[in-house]
């Protein structure tokens, strides 16, 4: 309702406003001391050279420019967007088929859920582990499974299975299956959006005698095209973190050269191994830019869709 | 050939059976209303017809075909949610016209129809329109517009006005009757609101409890309720029903009660204040609506009793007063079915 | 009460709470960082209660990190923290980043004070610690390559076994012989394409990486940097070197005799070695604590093999102090004891380490002839011609800029000429980063 009435005239409650705050300050405390003041401290520090163990000298833009001809880092900015461009469309898209998949009751259903949702309620390093158990090219499960009917080693299809952490389009591979696992939350999210649109519409069509398709198409994806766009986006940002563990876990980066070194394991490599935090913390801009950037969209995306809705 | 044919039909909710057995029959061209309280299974019915539920016995025919087992695409209903159930994304138009482009209908065939359509309900300036921008009113013209877009052989409304306000229902419900002897098509209207449903009908299926109660023109409905239900439930204020032996002075032509247990219905209009031999009364409180009033009196007796006197001559507060009753306009029922008496 | 004494109530109790943490009574135990298999862990844990045993009010406390890399992160930012440990354990081909920025305290001063005396260690080791002139850490163990070889496997196919003074031609011979499918015949690793082809042991393992080349480029009278004291890349352009790589890839791309990368993906040589499906594997002497567990056969260590002079390369720990301690003179201490004939035996015992401390690296504690190898004597034998690698401060970078180059030059058989120039290249601007000791 945009109605404009005249907002009534009462003093604001300050008792009220001042509990609130009460009750906000450890969220603050910690919002404040935990991520603004190190995200500004490597903000700065992105334009000194330091090593953890000297002071910080300043260098300005040298590191953005060191950067920018740094062909590692090219490497890693590169695989970090194409895993974003791969994994997060196919992530979302899973989440939504299963989403609309297990929205209805059914025997099963709540089993099946679970089962959608158990992944990521593993602990990172130990999904990671169990990759790389499941991925081992040669007793690895996974590629047991491939060679099932095949002779000498191959695929039915006479095929090599794919030697999943040595090649490095089969590993980049590896680590986009991995993520599509872990898409539990995003499965929540759109199971409940599911669960809210209204029944009666969905009945409207099958009146229409509508086909599944053409109730996806013009009913079910527009509906909750703007969930799914904004899940997009935040899937994207959280891309450039979720990449990490299977990274270091898994590939530790590779294979050669640089297969899956995305921009948080180059900044970990970069910062703690090699001890050039500075540079590493411009690194951290450069996906703090980015993140940014992904924000705007989805607050456009949110802007044009409060547009398209208002009641 | 009948529009509209439900034999023997009962639907169950769960384990709870909504409708028990339900006969129940549209003529083709006919607005057929069905009337009932809140969980009596009106909306059952039409979801029963649409094939939104299943009915768990009976069969339903639409257009003389068994349409009981085929799904609700194949059953050439329309349906108006209360709800309207309007797509939010798509234009009215593009609401209009979904039944048809779905149906793989060409868009420039299906367009026209949907301007069409929206001319027929006086809604096609609001063609471009979401329904996010629409008002009650407007929702439920661009609702009409698109059951009647594709010409079904039944059309379905689900409370349809209960969304709206009290005069803009009113007007609508004269326009959903002018549009229906337009039309000429089978409706079958399901509400709550015994006035809509005097007005609109072309007959009334009065439903309790899952049973159908009564079915008949709005005059059958109004001269001889079949039940104390029906009495009761059309006509506002109710029908005042007292035991038939209750002491309560009869005028007019008014021959013996029969030696059984009755209850005597009569509406508030059938009652009078001054009759000279009446039965002692007082008087309760008074309602004034415009011309009549509304005096609410308790008898000698203890029975209530509601009369209708014009306001020039209503009675005070406190008053004693004599009723009578025109026993002409009565209704006896059996006290113990409820069912009505007939000598 | 008012929200805003509450506030400062809870405030001042989480000030308290973590302020108390480090109120414990008597002095503060020297904090000891390392990263190891749990049998590393173990003789570390033993050595510092035999530290409390022998000197009584004397505390260490070990902080285990997960691996070398995790150490360096530890390390770097428990100093950028300012709380960092008194003591850690690094290899110097990492302490160079450290050293040059000035985390690592000099010992000269507290040595000369000392029963401590420097002649009593390989001084390859101690030289390997020193950081313009001056005596930074103290080693712990002086290692070098060496061939594990599976000697029951050799007996079942009657391969001669290696011995000192064989060539690279006499490995490839025997990888190659030793290499063999599940029936038991020789096999060629190279077309290993089907499952019923594969070797089911194969000759040699072999770890792609510079450490692993280094000596058999300066055994055929190369260089893998451009100045051995003041590097500005990797070059293994000279024909010495280039034959030493070549010879090195061969071992995959032309005889197949070490397993395809998919295999030690699969299993790593050191568990392949183990579970007696590799017949000889190249390296330190810190694989011996593992392969002791060994039951099903016996194994034995042969020295490295030799193109023209034998070199080895090192291998060495060392226990550093870092400046940034508060507790420096305890520190010492414990560095003292554990460098001591006592605190060397102890570590020895695992057989892990050769120990740096020349009487106990000769005496039983390391040469027992009941714990396998029985030839431990090659990894002394080793000692005299052992090279030290640069040590600069960006050469973590360069190791795994370098290993990952080499694995595929390995693997997937780049060519030489692109292999060399890769690794050139792409090293300059690592070493121009870096400083050096």
């Amino acid at each position: 309702m945009t109605a404009s009435r005249p907002a009534p005239r009462i003093r604001p409650d300050t008792r009220a406003r001042r509990q609130h705050l009460l009750m906000l300050a450890p969220y603050l405390v910690g919002l404040v001391g935990l991520m603004l003041l190190p995200a500004l401290v490597t903000l700065a520090l992105a334009f000194t050279e330091y090593d953890l163990l000297r002071p910080p000298t300043w260098v300005g833009l040298d590191n953005l420019t060191a950067l920018v001809d740094d062909p590692i880092f090219r490497v890693a900015l590169l695989n970090s967007l194409v895993f974003a461009v791969v994994a997060v469309p196919l992530r979302v898209l899973v989440a939504l088929g299963l989403a609309l998949l297990l929205h209805r009751r059914a025997p099963g259903v709540g089993t099946a859920r679970t089962a959608t949702l158990l992944p990521t309620a593993v602990p990172e390093i130990a999904y990671g582990l169990l990759w790389l158990w499941l991925f081992n090219p040669l007793y690895g499960p996974i590629n047991q499974l491939l060679r099932l009917g095949g002779e000498h080693g191959l695929t039915v299809l006479g095929r090599t299975p794919p030697p999943w952490l040595t090649d490095p389009t089969s590993a980049r591979a590896g680590i986009i299956l991995m993520s599509l696992f872990t898409m539990g939350e995003t499965f929540v999210v759109l199971l409940a959006a599911r669960r809210a649109l209204p029944r009666d519409v969905y009945e409207m069509a099958a009146l229409e005698d509508a086909t599944g398709w053409d109730v996806f198409r013009r009913i079910t994806l527009p509906l909750m095209a703007p969930v799914l766009a904004l899940l997009a986006v935040r899937d994207a940002i959280a891309s450039l973190h979720f990449t990490f563990v299977p990274a270091f876990v898994v590939t530790d980066g590779g294979p050669p050269p640089y297969a899956t070194t995305y921009l948080s394991l180059f900044v970990y490599q970069t910062g703690f191994e090699y001890l050039r935090y500075g540079y590493a913390a411009a690194a951290t801009l450069v996906m703090m830019l980015l993140t940014v950037a992904a924000l705007l969209v989805q607050w456009r995306l949110i802007r044009r869709y409060r547009r398209f809705y208002q009641v | 050939m009948s529009g509209l044919t439900l034999a023997g039909v009962s639907a169950a909710y769960r384990d709870a059976t909504v409708l028990h057995e339900v006969d129940l029959a549209a003529r083709p061209g006919e607005l057929l209303v069905v009337l009932g309280p809140s969980g009596a299974g009106k909306s059952t019915v039409l979801r029963v017809v649409a094939g939104l539920e299943p009915a768990t016995t009976g069969r339903v025919h639409i257009a003389g075909r068994d349409v009981t087992d085929l799904r609700p695409g194949l059953r050439n209903v329309s349906m108006v949610f209360q709800s309207y159930a309007l797509f939010p994304h798509l234009s009215v138009a593009e609401n209009i016209a979904f039944g048809l482009e779905v149906r793989d209908v060409p868009r420039r065939t299906a367009r026209e129809r949907a301007r069409a359509a929206a001319e027929t309900v006086g809604c096609a300036g609001l063609l471009g329109r979401r329904p996010g921008q629409l008002s009650g009113g407007e929702r439920q013209r661009v609702a009409l517009a698109r059951a009647l877009v594709r010409e079904p052989d039944v059309f379905l409304l689900d409370e349809p006005l209960s969304n709206l306000d009290l005069t803009l229902r009113v007007e609508m419900r004269a326009e959903l009757r002018a549009l229906h002897d337009r039309l000429g098509a089978t409706m079958v209207h399901v509400t709550h609101d015994q006035t809509e449903a005097l007005v609109l009908a072309d007959r009334i299926a009065v439903l309790r409890d899952g049973r159908v109660e009564q079915v008949g023109t709005p005059e059958q409905i109004w001269r001889t309720p079949a039940s104390t239900f029906v009495a009761r439930f059309v006509g506002s204020p109710a029908m005042n029903l007292l035991p038939a032996d209750a002491a309560v002075c009869r005028t007019g032509d008014a021959p013996p009660l029969p030696e059984q247990p009755l209850e005597v219905g009569f509406r508030p209009e059938a009652v009078t204040l001054d009759a000279a031999e009446g039965t002692p009364a007082t008087v309760d409180r008074v309602e004034v609506i415009g011309e009549d009033a509304y005096a609410y009196l308790t008898l000698a007796a203890g029975h209530r009793v509601v009369a209708r006197v014009p306001a020039a001559r209503r009675p005070a507060r406190d008053e004693s007063v004599r009723v009578g009753v025109r026993w002409a306009d009565a209704h006896l029922f059996h006290a113990d079915s409820g069912r009505r008496y007939v000598p | 009460m008012k929200p805003k004494s509450l506030l400062a109530l809870a405030l001042c109790a989480t000030l308290a709470l973590t302020g108390c943490g480090s109120g414990a009574s008597g002095p503060d135990p020297v904090k000891l960082l390392v990263f190891g298999a749990p049998e590393e862990l173990g003789a570390y844990r033993t050595l510092i209660e035999a530290y409390q045993d022998a000197r009584p009010g004397e505390r260490v406390q070990l902080i285990e990190a997960s691996d070398r890399k995790d150490l360096l992160a530890r390390l770097a930012t428990s100093v950028a923290g300012g709380a960092p440990p008194d003591v850690f354990l690094m290899n110097y081909r990492f302490y160079g980043q450290f050293a040059a920025k000035g985390v690592v305290e000099p010992l000269d001063q507290r040595i000369a004070g000392s029963t401590l005396d420097p002649a009593d260690y390989h001084p390859v080791a101690m030289d390997a610690f020193k950081w313009e002139g001056a005596q930074l850490c103290l080693p712990q163990n002086v290692s070098s390559l060496a061939v594990y070889y599976n000697r029951t496997l050799f007996t079942r196919y009657g391969v001669p076994e290696p011995k000192a003074g064989w060539t690279w031609n006499d490995l490839v011979g025997t990888a190659t012989a030793m290499t063999r499918d599940a029936r038991g015949l020789v096999i060629k690793g190279t077309e290993a394409e089907g499952a019923a082809r594969l070797p089911a042991v194969h000759g040699l393992g072999v770890e792609p990486s510079i450490i692993r080349l280094a000596p058999l480029v300066w055994s055929n009278g190369g260089e893998i940097v451009d100045d051995p004291v003041k590097p500005t890349r990797l070059a293994l352009d000279s024909p010495a070197a280039r034959e030493a790589l070549k010879n090195l890839i061969d071992l995959r791309q032309a005889y197949g005799v070490v397993p395809s990368d998919a295999e030690v993906e699969a299993e790593d040589d050191e568990s392949r070695f183990l579970n007696g499906r590799l017949a000889m594997l190249m390296t330190s002497r810190r694989a011996t604590t593992n392969f002791r567990t060994i039951t099903g056969f016996e194994w034995d260590v042969a020295p490295m093999p030799v193109y023209r002079q034998p070199v080895g390369v090192l291998h060495s720990d060392a226990y550093c102090m870092t400046t940034g301690s508060k507790n420096k003179d305890a520190a010492w201490r414990f560095m003292e004891y554990a460098m001591s004939a006592d605190g060397q035996r102890i570590i020895a015992a695992t057989g892990r380490t050769v120990p740096s401390h020349i009487e106990v690296s000769r005496s039983p504690a390391f040469l027992d002839p009941d714990q396998p190898p029985r030839n431990s004597q090659v990894f002394l034998d080793a000692i005299p011609t052992v090279r030290a690698l640069p040590t600069v401060s960006t050469w973590p970078e360069i190791e795994d800029l370098s290993y990952g180059i080499l694995e595929n030059a390995i693997h997937r058989g780049d060519r030489l000429d692109d292999v060399i120039r890769e690794l050139d290249v792409k090293s300059r601007p690592m070493f121009a980063r870096g400083e050096h000791g």
